[in-house]
């Protein structure tokens, strides 16, 4: 993907988030200082840092998860198109229905495969069974699961293994038909296969959807992300493109990072 | 400073004296702690087998099915069976909603603060009280400030006090039990608070919800302090099998305990061990039927056996 996008047309792509000047709080401690990023459409969006660095923290402020954190606080606008998700008429129903999430551990339903899939779409009111069969289908073809349950719809999502556990979870947020994606570090808890299929999968859901993963792979948002967004103690340090970012950092501490100095 | 270090000397791999002190200590104490488990089984046991043994002969259709005698031999514990499960159904009908809505509340809703922490506290004082003190308390308001008289309404609902502490800790374990990332995982799809209760919340924690319930069920079903001084000493001779709530209502445990201390009928213990063992095979049932009925709901509710 890096190779067959030039720079200049990586820069034309179209604006899907855009993060100004946020500041994200827990409490008295600010977690995330003055963040500012643009996210464009239908390209990944890696973000990375060290442990502790808010990368997670900014991505759950993108669907407004900080909502349910009591005593979290999110300043400064984030614009989803033309909108504030934060803005006085924003609602979180709508926000994550249009932003997915795919969370760091596997989080299947203890439903069957097929409940775990319809189930954003029947909370949307989706109640029609032919609908609900042909989403179900479509989104775990997205998610390059089909073909392993297929026959097994109505077994429990627990008797999965983590890897396909994972691809059911981005099945369930693809099931929505959102227009981003959001990972924290959806393969850190499975097993190199399992991870090299995911990142398959990243690079094909790119067509349809905008993808912004955080990871602590510099390798993994080497090979799938577009642009690259480096976290250190709260602030963004560096952004740009991918290539760029792994080649020609400009920032001493984004290459004393991606070079192993620290982290 | 160079560190030197010695070579240390050969040793032998066989045991010394000191391994084999310390072999002789866990062999005892894995002895003893199996004894003390083990114990529990011996109990059980022993206390089911001397029970059996005690009231086998009373089981006979016309006892369990036949009506209690005042004075003569031959009286049976059918009425007695019936208000048993009267009053169990009855206060699970009232304590369930109660202690669920509450449970949900207190788990889901709630933030931490006062409230929350009065009514925990609440909950824990009322656990707190015998239910000798809960009998005197329904004996007051529901028997003689309602005019009621001994009712199952009364037995019922002094019974629903008594117990919505546990059932309230029951249904909170059963929501804490369930992780935190399924709510997120239903939130970040766009679900409602309510909806991710109702939907994965209350569903995932509805195998351990039911084997608790029917948990409590048995110690209803057991409850005879509370009783005496709200359900009455009595079945109404001319309607054994009352369906109004307002009827006076003697369970099996309070019936093994009047026949015991109160009762001049001359076949006292044919009563009292073959009411003792119909009674211990009711809430061995409970216990077993909580095990297959939370099971089979989970299984139905997440597709999964275990």
């Amino acid at each position: 993907m890096i190779d067959a996008s030039p720079t200049d047309t990586l820069a034309a792509a179209a604006d899907k988030i855009v993060a100004k000047d946020m500041d994200v709080f827990y409490g008295s401690f600010q977690a995330i200082k003055h963040a500012s990023l643009t996210m464009k459409a239908q390209h990944v969006t890696a973000l990375i840092g060290p442990s502790g660095c808010g990368k997670s923290t900014f991505l759950r402020a993108l669907n407004r998860m900080h909502d349910l954190t009591p005593g979290a606080r999110v300043e400064g606008c984030v614009m989803l198109d033309d909108e504030d998700i934060y803005g006085p008429d924003a609602d979180p129903v709508v926000i994550r229905h249009r932003i997915g999430m795919v969370f760091q551990r596997p989080n299947p339903f203890p439903k069957t495969i097929y409940e775990n899939v319809v189930y954003g779409p029947r909370i949307h009111g989706e109640h029609s069974r032919s609908a609900l069969d042909g989403i179900a289908e479509h989104a775990l073809k997205q998610a390059a699961l089909w073909d392993e349950v297929k026959d097994r719809m109505h077994r429990s999502a627990l008797d999965l293994s983590g890897g396909q556990q994972q691809r059911l979870c981005i099945a369930r947020a693809v099931a929505l038909n959102p227009e981003v994606i959001l990972m924290d570090e959806p393969a850190s808890a499975l097993d190199p296969i399992a991870t090299s299929k995911i990142e398959d999968l990243i690079g094909q859901l790119t067509d349809a959807y905008t993808v912004v993963i955080v990871t602590h792979s510099m390798q993994q948002a080497a090979r799938i992300s577009d642009f690259t967004a480096f976290f250190h103690l709260g602030e963004i340090v560096e952004v740009g493109p991918t290539n760029q970012i792994f080649t020609h950092p400009k920032e001493k501490r984004t290459e004393d990072y991606i070079t192993g100095r620290f982290g | 400073m160079a560190m030197t270090t010695a070579v240390p000397p050969r040793r032998s791999v066989s045991a010394t004296e000191s391994v084999r002190a310390r072999k002789i200590a866990d062999a005892v104490a894995t002895a003893v702690l199996w004894v003390m488990a083990s114990s529990i089984v011996v109990m059980l046991a022993a206390f089911i087998i001397y029970m059996v043994y005690l009231g086998w002969h009373a089981l006979s259709l016309s006892f369990i099915f036949g009506v209690p005698k005042e004075t003569t031999a031959g009286g049976g514990i059918g009425p007695e069976i019936y208000n048993s499960f009267y009053i169990l159904i009855l206060t699970l009908l009232f304590t369930t909603p109660i202690a669920v809505a509450a449970g949900v509340f207190l788990q889901e809703y709630a933030k931490p603060g006062l409230f929350r922490n009065i009514v925990q506290f609440s909950a824990e004082s009322l656990a707190t009280v015998p239910s000798v003190v809960m009998g005197l308390f329904g004996l007051l308001v529901f028997v003689y400030t309602f005019h009621w008289g001994y009712t199952a309404l009364g037995g019922a609902l002094t019974l629903t006090v008594l117990n919505l502490p546990a059932l309230l800790r029951v249904t909170q374990e059963a929501l804490l039990s369930v992780p935190d990332s399924l709510r997120e995982a239903s939130m970040g799809l766009g679900g409602t608070k309510w909806q991710t209760i109702t939907r994965v919340v209350l569903p995932s924690a509805i195998g351990r919800l039911t084997t608790g319930i029917v948990l409590i069920a048995g110690r209803i079903y057991g409850e005879t302090a509370a009783l005496i001084f709200t359900a009455g000493l009595s079945v109404t001779g001319n309607h054994p099998y009352d369906i109004n709530p307002f009827h006076t209502a003697e369970t099996l445990a309070v019936h093994l305990w009047y026949t015991h201390s109160e009762s001049i009928v001359p076949d006292v213990d044919r009563i009292g061990n073959g009411s003792a063992l119909v009674l211990l095979i009711m809430v061995l049932l409970f216990n077993v039927s909580a095990r297959i009925v939370g099971r089979a709901l989970t299984k139905h509710f997440t597709g999964r056996s275990s």
